[in-house]
C-alpha cells in the first residue's frame, strides 16, 4: 500500500512537471510571463479532458484519442520488448563472462567501455548499412529497413534499441558481480564446498539486484530517448508521430504523460517484488 | 600524479582535438580545402565532389566540395569545450543545492524532495529539450523577413542554462544521497562527539571524500552532454542557432553557424546511403570523443580506488614498526617479586 500511495503522489509530480515545462516554450518565443500562466492553465484543462484533444495531421484537425492509442501502444511494445531482451541477455552472457578467467574479463571490460562509447545515431547507422549491405550480398532482406503506411516492422526497432541498453546492462552485471565476489560470504560459501556457478546464480545475482533496479531507470530514460530517434529514423508510425505533427504544448503535455504511465506500473510493481524480499529477509 | 594509462590516453586524445582545432584556426585562419573536382596528372577531370575517402582527407568531401575533416576539427573547439563547459555547471550547481538537502533539511523533507525531483526519470530529456530550445534556436520567417528570436550570444546563453537546468534536479540528488550516505560514516559521528560543528564536517570530511565521487560525476555528465548535442544536431537544432533557408526552391540543408559537431550532424545524416563516411564523420568524432571521456572516468575510478588501498597499506606498515625488543617490558622473575 505505501508503495502505491508513493507511486500515485510520483506520478502526480511528474505530471505537474510536466504541464509546467509545457509552457516555457511559449515564454521563450513571446517572452510574456503572464501568457506562460495562461498557457499552463489551457494544458491543465485540457489534460483533464482529454477527450476534446485534437491534433492537424493533413491540415484538418482529426480527435486525438481514438487514433493515438494505436500507435502508442505499438511503440511501448518496442520499447518494452528492446528493454526486456536487452536485461535477459544481459544477464545470461554476464554468467558466463563471470566463469572465464580474470584475465579475458578485463579485456572483455575494455571493450565494452569502447562499445558504450559508440553514439546511439551512429549504432542505429551501423544496424541500417550492415542490413543493405546483407541484402546487397545475399538477397535476403532481414527486415524492412523502413516502415511504409500501414505495415509494421518490430525486428529492426528493436534491434537497433536493444543494442546499447545490452552493453549497459552487461557491464554493469559484471563489475556488480565482480564486487559481490569479492566479499566474505562468497568465500565462505566457496569454502563450504558450494560450486562458484551456485554461488554466481543464486547468491551473487540476487544481491546484484537491489543496484541493478536503480540503475535501469536511467537506461529507460536513455531509451525513451532513443525511442524518439528510431521512430523518426526509420518512419515508424508511433507516439513520436504525433510529437512531431503537432509541436503545441497540450498534445506534448499528453504524450509525455501517457509515456510516464507504463514506467509508473513497470517500477512500480518492481519495487513491491524488492520491498517483499526486503521484508522477507529482514524477518528471517 | 594520476598513474592511469587510461587517464592520461583520454585526456591527450581531447587536448589533441581541441588543440589542433586551435592550430587550424590560428594557422590556417580556418579555411577549409575545396576540391569541387579531382584531376588526374594530365590535368583530366576524374571525379566531381562529393570524393570519397583518401588518405589526404579521411573523411572525403561533401557535395560542395569540403574537406570534411577540416570541417570536423574546425568544430572540435566548441563543441568539447561547451560540453565540458555544461557539465561542469550542472555538477558545480548541483553540488551547491546539495548542501542544503543533506546537511539542513529533516529525513522526511529529503524524502519528499527526491521524490519530486526524481519524477523527472520519466521525462526522456531529449524530447524536453528539443521542445524548448525549437524556439530559441530555428530561424522564423514573418513575411519577407527570415529571425531569431533572440542574438547570438543569447542564443547561446539560452542553451547552455537550458540544457544545464533540465539536469541539475537529478544530479542534486544523485550528489545530495552521497552526502547523506557520507554523513552516516562512523567517523562523521566520532567527529561530532568531539564537538565539530558542521562547517567543519564539511570542510574536513565531505569535501575530501566527495571531490574524488564527482570529477567521475562530471566526466560521466560530459559524455550525456555529448550525446544530447548529437541528438539535438539530428534534429536540426544546431549549437548556436539553425540557419533555415525559406526561400522557395532552396535545396541548402539548414546550416549550422561554426560547424560545430551537432550542426554537421544535422546537415550530412541524410546522406547515409549514398556517402555513409560524409555522414558518419562527425559521428564518429562525437564517438571518439566520449571513448576519451569514458576513458578518463575510468582512469580516474582505478586511481582512486588504488589510492585508498596505498592508504590502507600505510596503516599496516605503522603497525608492524613498533618496535619489538626486550626493552618493552620486563619479565617478572627478573624483577624478583
Amino acid at each position: 500500500m505505501a508503495i502505491l500511495r508513493k507511486m500515485l503522489i510520483q506520478f502526480l509530480l511528474t505530471v505537474v512537471s510536466i504541464v509546467l515545462i509545457s509552457g516555457l516554450p511559449d515564454l521563450f518565443l513571446t517572452k510574456n510571463v503572464s501568457s506562460y500562466w495562461e498557457k499552463i492553465k489551457d494544458v491543465s484543462v485540457s489534460l483533464l479532458h482529454p477527450g476534446h484533444l485534437q491534433y492537424i495531421p493533413f491540415k484538418q484537425p482529426r480527435p486525438l484519442f481514438p487514433d493515438f492509442l494505436d500507435p502508442y501502444f505499438y511503440s511501448i511494445t518496442i520499447l518494452l520488448t528492446a528493454f526486456l531482451l536487452a536485461f535477459f541477455l544481459a544477464q545470461v552472457l554476464a554468467w558466463m563472462t563471470m566463469t572465464l578467467p580474470e584475465r579475458v574479463r578485463a579485456v572483455i571490460k575494455n571493450l565494452l567501455t569502447l562499445l558504450e562509447s559508440l553514439p546511439d545515431l551512429l549504432v542505429f547507422a551501423l544496424v541500417q548499412m550492415f542490413i543493405v549491405f546483407f541484402y546487397k550480398q545475399t538477397s535476403i532482406l532481414l527486415s524492412d529497413v523502413a516502415s511504409l503506411g500501414e505495415q509494421r516492422i518490430y525486428v529492426i526497432p528493436i534491434m537497433c534499441l536493444m543494442i546499447l541498453p545490452f552493453i549497459y546492462f552487461y557491464k554493469m552485471m559484471v563489475l556488480l558481480s565482480e564486487e559481490e565476489s569479492k566479499k566474505p560470504y562468497f568465500e565462505f560459501s566457496r569454502a563450504k564446498g558450494l560450486r562458484r556457478t551456485y554461488v554466481l546464480l543464486f547468491h551473487v545475482t540476487r544481491n546484484t539486484y537491489e543496484t541493478l533496479f536503480h540503475f535501469s531507470k536511467t537506461v529507460l530514460w536513455f531509451m525513451i530517448s532513443n525511442l524518439l530517434l528510431v521512430e523518426w529514423i526509420f518512419n515508424i508510425d508511433g507516439i513520436t508521430y504525433y510529437l512531431y505533427s503537432d509541436f503545441r504544448a497540450e498534445i506534448m503535455a499528453v504524450i509525455l504523460v501517457f509515456l510516464a504511465i507504463p514506467f509508473f506500473v513497470f517500477f512500480g510493481f518492481l519495487e513491491f517484488l524488492l520491498s517483499i524480499r526486503l521484508r522477507r529477509e529482514a524477518g528471517a | 600524479m594520476i598513474r592511469s594509462i587510461k587517464f592520461w590516453a583520454g585526456c591527450i586524445v581531447l587536448a589533441a582535438l581541441i588543440g589542433s582545432s586551435l592550430v587550424h584556426q590560428m594557422v590556417f585562419d580556418s579555411k577549409i580545402k575545396k576540391v569541387p573536382v579531382l584531376y588526374n596528372d594530365k590535368g583530366e577531370a576524374v571525379k566531381a565532389a562529393p570524393l570519397p575517402a583518401s588518405p589526404d582527407m579521411p573523411f572525403g568531401t561533401d557535395r560542395q566540395g569540403y574537406d570534411m575533416f577540416a570541417k570536423v576539427m574546425q568544430g572540435a573547439k566548441y563543441t568539447i569545450p561547451f560540453a565540458i563547459l555544461i557539465a561542469l555547471q550542472r555538477v558545480v550547481i548541483a553540488f551547491f543545492i546539495a548542501i542544503p538537502y543533506a546537511f539542513y533539511f529533516p529525513s522526511w523533507a529529503r524524502k519528499g524532495l527526491e521524490q519530486l525531483l526524481s519524477s523527472f526519470y520519466y521525462v526522456p530529456l531529449t524530447i524536453i529539450a528539443i521542445f524548448l530550445l525549437e524556439p530559441v534556436l530555428v530561424e522564423r520567417i514573418a513575411g519577407e523577413k527570415e529571425y531569431f528570436t533572440y542574438d547570438f550570444s543569447v542564443r547561446i546563453f539560452l542553451e547552455v542554462s537550458i540544457l544545464t537546468l533540465l539536469v541539475v534536479p537529478m544530479v542534486s540528488v544523485m550528489i545530495g544521497n552521497m552526502m547523506t550516505a557520507q554523513l552516516k560514516e562512523e567517523f562523521i559521528q566520532s567527529s561530532q562527539v568531539l564537538g565539530a560543528g558542521k562547517i567543519r564536517i564539511f570542510r574536513k570530511h565531505v569535501v575530501p571524500h566527495l571531490l574524488p565521487k564527482l570529477c567521475i560525476v562530471f566526466t560521466q555528465q560530459c559524455v550525456s552532454v555529448l550525446i544530447i548535442f548529437a541528438h539535438l544536431g539530428y534534429f536540426k537544432l544546431f549549437f548556436g542557432g539553425t540557419d533555415v533557408c525559406y526561400t522557395p526552391f532552396c535545396d541548402i540543408p539548414p546550416q549550422s553557424i561554426s560547424n560545430e559537431w551537432s550542426g554537421l550532424i544535422g546537415e550530412y545524416y541524410q546522406n547515409i546511403f549514398a556517402h555513409p563516411l560524409i555522414a558518419l564523420g562527425p559521428v564518429i568524432m562525437f564517438g571518439i570523443a566520449i571513448y576519451a571521456f569514458n576513458l578518463v572516468t575510468e582512469g580516474l575510478q582505478t586511481h582512486f580506488a588504488s589510492g585508498k588501498r596505498k592508504r590502507t597499506y600505510k596503516k599496516e606498515e605503522k603497525e608492524d614498526t613498533i618496535p619489538a625488543g626486550a626493552e618493552q617490558f620486563t619479565f617478572i622473575n627478573e624483577k624478583g617479586a
